[in-house]
C-alpha cells in the first residue's frame, strides 16, 4: 500500500482480533492492548467515555470503560508524528484514502475517474476515495486539474482582481463539506505586482473533505462539482471561468454494529 | 446534545514528537515492536474502541 505501514490498537484479546482479521482479510498488524495499559500509558484513555455516551444516547455498558478517544496518528519515515486526528463523534470516520492524502500528500488515483471536463488550457477530473459511503462516513473528493503549457492558475491568495482557484459542491441535505486544500503554490512574478503572485500550473490536485450527516437512507447522490479559476498565460488573462463535473456516489448499507478503525484492504 | 469539543492536540502524544516505542502482539500471537515493524516507513497508527463491538 504505497509503502506505507499499518497498525490499529485495541483493548481487544488476540482471539478476538484473530476472528476479526479472519472475516475482514485483514494483514497488518492488530495490536492487542488487553487492559488498555499501553493507551494509558500514551495518555489516550477516554475518562469520560459513560458521560460522552449519555450525550449520545447511548446505554450504559460495562465495556466501555478503558476506552481510547479514537482516533489516528500519522508518523513520517523518521516516526515522528506530522498529524494527529481525533473524531468527536464516535460515528464519524474518515476513510483510510482520505488520511493518506490529506496527511501524507499521497493521492489515490483512481481506475477511472468519476468525472472529466475538458476545455483548451485547462482540462479536470474529479473522484471520490470511495464509490459508496454509509451514514456519517467522511469521504474526500479529489480535484485534479490539468493546465496547457504556459498556462497558470491562481492559489487561495490571488492579487487583485485576480479569480482564485475554487471548488463548490452543489448543496445535498445532510453533506458536510470540508474547506478545500491545495498544496503550497509558486511564487511567478509578473511587473505591477510587487509581492509576486501564488500560481498553479502542469497539474495540481486539491482535496475537499465531505461527511454524509444526513440519516440513514440518505440515498444515492450525484455530486455537482464547480471548479471556478482564471486562466492566465505570461501575456495577458482569460476571463474567470468555472467548470462542472458530475461525481455519483451510491449510499451502502450499514453493517449491523459499529464498524472500528480501517476496514479497506490494503 | 453534544458535549463541547476537547482540545486534542493535547491528548496522548504530541505532533512534532518520535511516537513512542510500542511493543504489543498482534492477531497472529506475534510481539510487534511498531517502530522496527515500520522499517523506516512512514506509518498510520490507528486507535479504535473494539473489534467485537
Amino acid at each position: 500500500m504505497n509503502g506505507i505501514a499499518l497498525f490499529a490498537v485495541s483493548y481487544d484479546s488476540i482471539e478476538i482480533l484473530s476472528a476479526f482479521a479472519a472475516t475482514h482479510d485483514i494483514t497488518y498488524p492488530l495490536l492487542s492492548d488487553e487492559g488498555s495499559h499501553v493507551m494509558r500509558a500514551l495518555g489516550l484513555i477516554n475518562e469520560r467515555v459513560q458521560e460522552d455516551h449519555a450525550a449520545y444516547g447511548i446505554q450504559p455498558n460495562p465495556r466501555h470503560v478503558n476506552l481510547p478517544y479514537p482516533g489516528v496518528f500519522v508518523l513520517d519515515r523518521d516516526g515522528v508524528i506530522t498529524d494527529k486526528r481525533f473524531f468527536e463523534s464516535y460515528r464519524e470516520r474518515e476513510t483510510g484514502g482520505a488520511l493518506l492524502a490529506q496527511a501524507l500528500g499521497i493521492f489515490t488515483d483512481p481506475a477511472a475517474p468519476a468525472a472529466a471536463a475538458a476545455e483548451p488550457v485547462l482540462t479536470a477530473r474529479a473522484w471520490l476515495d470511495s464509490p459508496t459511503y454509509v451514514f456519517f462516513q467522511r469521504l474526500l473528493l479529489t480535484l485534479e486539474v490539468s493546465l496547457a503549457p504556459g498556462f497558470h492558475v491562481y492559489g487561495e491568495a490571488a492579487g487583485d482582481g485576480l479569480t482564485p482557484i475554487a471548488i463548490e459542491i452543489d448543496p445535498v441535505p445532510g453533506l458536510e463539506v470540508g474547506p478545500a486544500r491545495w498544496p503550497a503554490p509558486r511564487r511567478f512574478d509578473r511587473p505591477g505586482f510587487n509581492d509576486g503572485l501564488w500560481v498553479y500550473g502542469g497539474v495540481v490536485r486539491g482535496t475537499v473533505s465531505l461527511t454524509f450527516a444526513a440519516a440513514p437512507g440518505g440515498g444515492d447522490h450525484v455530486l455537482g462539482v464547480t471548479l471556478r479559476y482564471q486562466a492566465c498565460d505570461d501575456a495577458s488573462c482569460l476571463a474567470p471561468a468555472s467548470l462542472r463535473l458530475r461525481v455519483p456516489v451510491r449510499e451502502a448499507p450499514l453493517v449491523g454494529r459499529a464498524l472500528p478503525g480501517p476496514t479497506a484492504k490494503t | 446534545m453534544p458535549l463541547p469539543p476537547r482540545d486534542f492536540r493535547a491528548i496522548g502524544p504530541k505532533e512534532g514528537q518520535r511516537f513512542p516505542d510500542v511493543r504489543l502482539s498482534d492477531q497472529t500471537g506475534t510481539l510487534v515492536d511498531l517502530h522496527a515493524h515500520r522499517a523506516g516507513r512512514p506509518a498510520l497508527v490507528v486507535f479504535y474502541r473494539s473489534a467485537e463491538w
